[in-house]
């Protein structure tokens, strides 16, 4: 019986370090006992663990009792180790946590992943922070924060396209002067003066129409697309970093997803075939009928909100994006062109 | 008539990953979530190689502190948040001792103040030896693969069974006892013991 040793060669490690599943506690000690070799294996794997163990009369209980205790010091003390997103109104709240997350990850920059790692466009991680620094900047000036930005040569006369293409450029060239440092300390100076400006705190502040970037929208929203910018780029530096950025939460990705939908209808416009949009990775699974509501619905689409807002991003392409499609094919694929093409970001 | 599959099979994030999300984006709850779930876990790793309750509070603290200030550390597509936390207070834990051991030699030799154990097992001079092989062995531990400390710390710190911590990891069964094995065998080797020879040659 105890030729081929029942496997409890095996077992012992795990038998020393008290890991045996239920079944096999029985076993091992009756193979023990008849069998030398193991047994005195056995012994000295157990002698290990003991050691490691130390010696007895330790304070582990007296730490452990102490738990509860000791738990609020802890806790309070590696909380100071970071800020934690500022207090906002709801519709503020995506931009908070977006910043907060960008900040965290730039903390991640290091001689392993330097800051001149290309990201985007010709962009490396720095002239990213430098793209935000001018759209955030946008912004800003709605709601009256002093701009960090350089001086531009685009005018009020330009198209919004051209000036502010012309402004990122400015701003980029700008940032180039200094050191990735400064930079940050530039973007994150602005960000914060636009969590605590009236606008970020106060909803009814926030709720009046103004055009930003060729979108008339209320204040609210904008601070939702500044939190949907700053997102995608998190995801582009994360990716050139080799970082997995996660999805916003839950409830933030929500608002994002609707003011997407919104901004697609629109541009979809009254007339398109109507197309069931469905999202799901939300609460509460929201679907819409997009395009014209006169008509019985051509076909339907679902996507995962993540993808949807990569879609919008411009992230993932209308084939690339994982979708789950049923019926008229062309009307589905209408809407993600449509979504594709959003140049509202 | 469907054109393609639909992907939404029920993707829901791991637990693990929902955490990290909420620590990412600046959610202080989660790293109270955190702790709640993991920091008896930390301070059980910590005082076991540190023997001292305060020295295990400020590696708690300073594990919980890495966790929140650089939650891209931690990847949850590359592991479990328990064992990375377990990992992470075991190498804070032994550098501790370290530290303090060279501290401990400085002032010795400045005012030949000996700050000895505290005796509280057999005979102080056992428990000493004990002592010194247990931060050996820990030493040691910190040192091993990655995937066999994984499974050590499953096993060891968290009591799972080694099935359990196969499934934890993902790993089969079979390789989960392996890991155990290699990893206890070379901590037994590394306490150096002269008088078997045999085990040396891994009979």
């Amino acid at each position: 019986m105890s030729d081929d040793h029942d496997g409890v060669p095996e077992l012992l490690a795990a038998w020393a370090f008290g890991a045996l599943q239920p079944a096999d506690e029985k076993a091992v000690p009756l193979h023990l006992a008849g069998c030398e070799s193991c047994a005195a294996e056995a012994e000295r794997l157990r002698e290990t663990v003991r050691l490691l163990d130390g010696p007895p009369g330790i304070p582990e209980q007296a730490a452990m009792n102490n738990g509860s205790a000791l738990s609020e010091g802890v806790l309070a003390a590696a909380l100071r180790a970071r800020p934690t997103a500022p207090r906002v109104a709801a519709h503020a709240a995506p931009y908070a946590a977006a910043v907060t997350g960008l900040t965290a990850l730039l903390r991640e920059v290091d001689g392993h992943r330097p800051w001149g790692t290309p990201v985007v466009h010709d962009w490396d991680v720095r002239d990213t922070v430098g793209h935000l620094i001018a759209a955030d900047g946008e912004l800003a000036r709605l709601v009256g924060v002093p701009a960090h930005a350089p001086a531009s040569w685009s005018t009020a006369e330009m198209p919004w396209e051209e000036a502010w293409e012309a402004r990122t450029a400015d701003t980029i060239a700008y940032e180039r002067t200094r050191s990735p440092e400064e930079t940050v300390a530039a973007w994150s100076a602005q960000s914060s003066a636009l969590l605590a400006t009236p606008e970020a705190r106060d909803p009814e502040r926030a709720s009046h129409a103004t055009t930003m970037l060729g979108v008339r929208l209320p204040v609210a929203d904008h601070f939702l697309g500044r939190a949907f910018e700053t997102w995608i780029h998190t995801v582009d530096i994360g990716r050139a970093l080799g970082l997995a950025v996660p999805p916003p939460v839950e409830a933030h990705l929500g608002q994002m997803v609707r003011l997407a939908v919104r901004m697609l209808g629109l541009a979809l416009g009254p007339a398109a075939p109507p197309v069931l949009f469905a999202v799901t990775g939300v609460g509460g699974d929201p679907q819409w009928v997009l395009g014209s509501e006169g008509e019985p619905v051509r076909g339907e689409l679902a996507l995962q909100a993540v993808d949807f807002c990569l879609l919008v991003g411009g992230r993932h392409t209308p084939t690339s994006v994982p979708r789950g499609v049923v019926g008229d094919e062309e009307a589905v694929h209408h809407v993600l062109e449509r979504a594709a093409s959003l140049a509202w970001l | 008539m469907p054109v393609e599959p639909t992907l939404h099979t029920s993707e829901r994030p791991s637990a693990d990953a929902e955490l990290h999300r909420r620590l990412v984006y600046g959610d202080e709850t989660a790293l109270a979530e955190a702790y709640a779930a993991y920091g008896g876990l930390v301070r059980r790793v910590a005082v076991r190689v540190t023997r001292s309750a305060a020295a295990a509070e400020d590696v708690a603290q300073e594990v919980f502190a890495q966790l929140w200030s650089r939650p891209y550390a931690f990847d949850p597509g590359r592991g479990s948040m328990r064992t990375w936390l377990s990992l992470l207070a075991h190498r804070r834990a032994v550098d501790w001792v370290r530290s303090e051991a060279r501290h401990r030699k400085d002032t010795r030799a400045d005012d030949s103040a000996l700050h000895s154990i505290p005796d509280t097992g057999p005979g102080p001079d056992e428990a000493v030896v004990d002592r010194e092989r247990s931060l050996l062995l820990h030493s040691a531990l910190a040192e091993l693969p990655k995937p066999q400390r994984e499974v050590v710390h499953l096993a060891y710190f968290a009591g799972r069974t080694y099935r359990q911590a196969a499934v934890e990891l993902g790993i089969p069964e079979g390789t989960a006892k392996t890991r155990l094995r290699s990893a206890l065998r070379k901590l037994a080797v590394s306490l150096g013991d002269p008088s078997d020879p045999a085990w040396e040659r891994g009979a």
